[in-house]
């Protein structure tokens, strides 16, 4: 579905991806990196806004640039509204309807229904600006679905999203993969991509680090050296057993805290509730610090530089 | 591509543009040579024309006055402010990413909008010209009329179309530099009488003014004026190449809102 080559793309002297190769067939995706990684630069990328300054873009077989036909299977919803105030969902995905090719009839039947797949029907010929975030982005959304393409990007899509907003928009998008549609999801939020999809693209830095599955990208973090603090009052005690243990790599006291680096945290966590029980040493507190998805990252660059 | 998808985005434009803020500015600018035309009436002092010298004095005194006041300043401020900022108003809403990924739809959207800008301006000149001339009930209103709609029908598309083409090669600066294109090329570079005026669309309306009314040309517009009907020509060829140039850049310009461009 998607192939790149060697792709980098420079602004300047500033490098928005940098020598991404990657081939992706039909399914659905997440994009996972922290804010700056170069997300929207790769996703424009694919949808042909921009242009790589090395390497090479296919979607669907065809470059993506001032590509009429391969528009036509795209459908993208961008990070940003973008919405217009003064005319309603309707008016609005009828428009982009009919930019996409289709009569006025057809353009209405197909934003009406894409409407109502995201429960915008009530709604629809209010004026946008009386609308509330979840209804502006199911809206956008709409606009993204509605002629039905075969690959559909969000970018942040739960971006200013209440809970329940977060859940109805998982819904809506679990029932578009369950219909066989490809989809590309980027997100800096682990949990929003394992909600819909099993299938991981890391960035950072401009860099494609990893890719996989979802088991794969926890197996890569707990292989990774892991710092953990474990609060106690009895740390000296605490910092004794865990120094009996193997593959710690070091132990910090500082207080009631007990911080130590180690390269199977998994290990290391199961065997505290037998601490607990046998050594009668009591944990109030736990906490990995480097499970945060910028440790990941800073790990996987480690990786990438040859540092690790 | 189509003409739906330009006529999709002519009436989305339409629609768009039929606000209570909107429809003030039509106004205004279809009232102010109105305004204008009124106050000089009422206040000069018109006795009847003592001789025929005097009364083509007149007559070439409205002409002008008009010609400046609609053909010059109303089509000039309305196609400005509407084609200008095509581009830059959708970067900035960042609402352009949902037209680029569209079949040709950075064509279509051009091209769209500089359709309603050209009818929307073309109504309000037309309707202020139609009024101001029979307030101001000059000698020949017919052929001032004719003439001033005739130039009104050519400038309205090539003042658009360059506004348009500074719009797409400079979103972020094109207020700005379209009315220092006005003031320095239209207004000042036209009236010196140098091959250089030839480029301008002012001095060809001025030409074809003092040629459709029979107005003696001021050395400025007298300076290698060529025939009416070359004027007419490259009136008619002007607004087609900046379109073909405009549609051409788009199309091949990388454009990303900011927020796209932050990641």
């Amino acid at each position: 579905m998607i192939e790149l080559q060697n792709v980098t793309k420079l602004y300047g002297k500033v490098i928005g991806v940098n020598d991404i190769t990657l081939s992706l067939p039909q399914g659905a995706y997440g994009l996972l990196g922290p804010n700056g990684a170069g997300k929207s630069t790769l996703l424009n990328i694919i949808m042909g806004q921009l242009t790589p300054t090395l390497g090479t873009v296919t979607v669907f077989g065809e470059s993506p640039v001032n590509n009429a036909e391969l528009y036509r299977k795209l459908g993208y919803c961008p990070s940003h509204e973008g919405l217009y105030s003064n005319v309603s969902a309707l008016e609005w995905v009828r428009y982009l309807q009919q930019l996409n090719g289709s009569d006025r009839d057809e353009a209405n039947e197909r934003a009406r229904k894409a409407l109502d797949f995201v429960n915008m029907t009530e709604a629809m010929d209010r004026p946008i600006s009386t609308y509330s975030r979840g209804m502006r982005q199911r809206t956008k959304l709409a606009q993204a679905l509605a002629h039905n393409p075969q690959l559909v990007i969000l970018d942040e899509p739960f971006n200013g999203l209440d809970p329940i907003g977060r859940h109805d928009m998982t819904l809506l998008l679990r029932k578009w993969i369950e219909h066989g549609r490809s989809l590309i999801f980027a997100s800096h939020v682990l949990h929003e991509i394992e909600s819909l999809t099993r299938s991981f693209l890391l960035i950072c830095g401009g860099r494609l680090l990893a890719s996989g599955t979802s088991e794969e990208v926890h197996t890569l973090l707990t292989d990774l050296p892991n710092e953990i603090t474990l609060h106690s009052n009895q740390p000296k005690p605490l910092a004794g057993w865990l120094a009996a243990n193997d593959g710690i790599d070091s132990i910090r006291i500082s207080g009631t805290a007990v911080t130590i680096a180690t390269r199977h945290p998994g290990e290391l966590l199961s065997s505290l509730p037998a601490l607990v029980a046998e050594q009668g040493i009591e944990i109030t507190e736990v906490h990995s610090a480097d499970e945060s998805l910028q440790a990941l990252f800073n790990s996987l660059m480690k990786i990438h530089r040859g540092e690790l | 591509m189509g003409f739906g998808n330009v006529g999709a985005v002519f009436a989305f434009e339409w629609r768009r543009a039929l606000t209570p803020g909107r429809i003030a500015w039509w106004l205004v600018l279809a009232a102010f040579p109105v305004f204008l035309v009124t106050v000089v009436r009422i206040n000069a002092d018109f006795r009847a024309p003592q001789n025929p010298e005097e009364a083509d004095l007149v007559r070439a005194g409205w002409a002008w006055f008009l010609f400046v006041l609609i053909p010059m300043l109303v089509t000039m401020l309305g196609t400005l402010l509407w084609t200008a900022p095509a581009v830059s108003a959708e970067l900035e809403r960042k609402s352009w990413v949902y037209i680029a990924i569209r079949p040709d739809g950075r064509t279509a959207m051009l091209l769209g909008k500089y359709l309603a800008a050209v009818i929307w301006v073309l109504l309000a000149a037309l309707t202020g010209l139609l009024i101001s001339v029979m307030i101001a009930g000059a000698q020949d209103t017919m052929q001032i009329l004719m003439t001033l709609i005739g130039i009104t029908l050519f400038a309205v598309p090539s003042y658009a179309a360059a506004y348009l083409l500074i719009g797409v090669l400079f979103p972020q600066r094109a207020m700005v530099l379209a009315v220092a294109y006005s003031l320095m090329f239209e207004v000042l570079i036209s009236f010196i009488p140098a091959m250089v005026n030839q480029l301008t669309v002012s001095w060809r309306l001025r030409s074809l003014l003092c040629y459709w009314c029979d107005i003696e040309m001021p050395p400025s517009v007298d300076f290698a004026t060529p025939p009416a009907w070359l004027h007419v020509l490259l009136l008619i060829i002007y607004p087609l190449a900046l379109l073909a140039a405009s549609v051409y850049l788009i199309r091949r310009r990388e454009f990303s809102s900011a927020a796209e461009s932050e990641t």
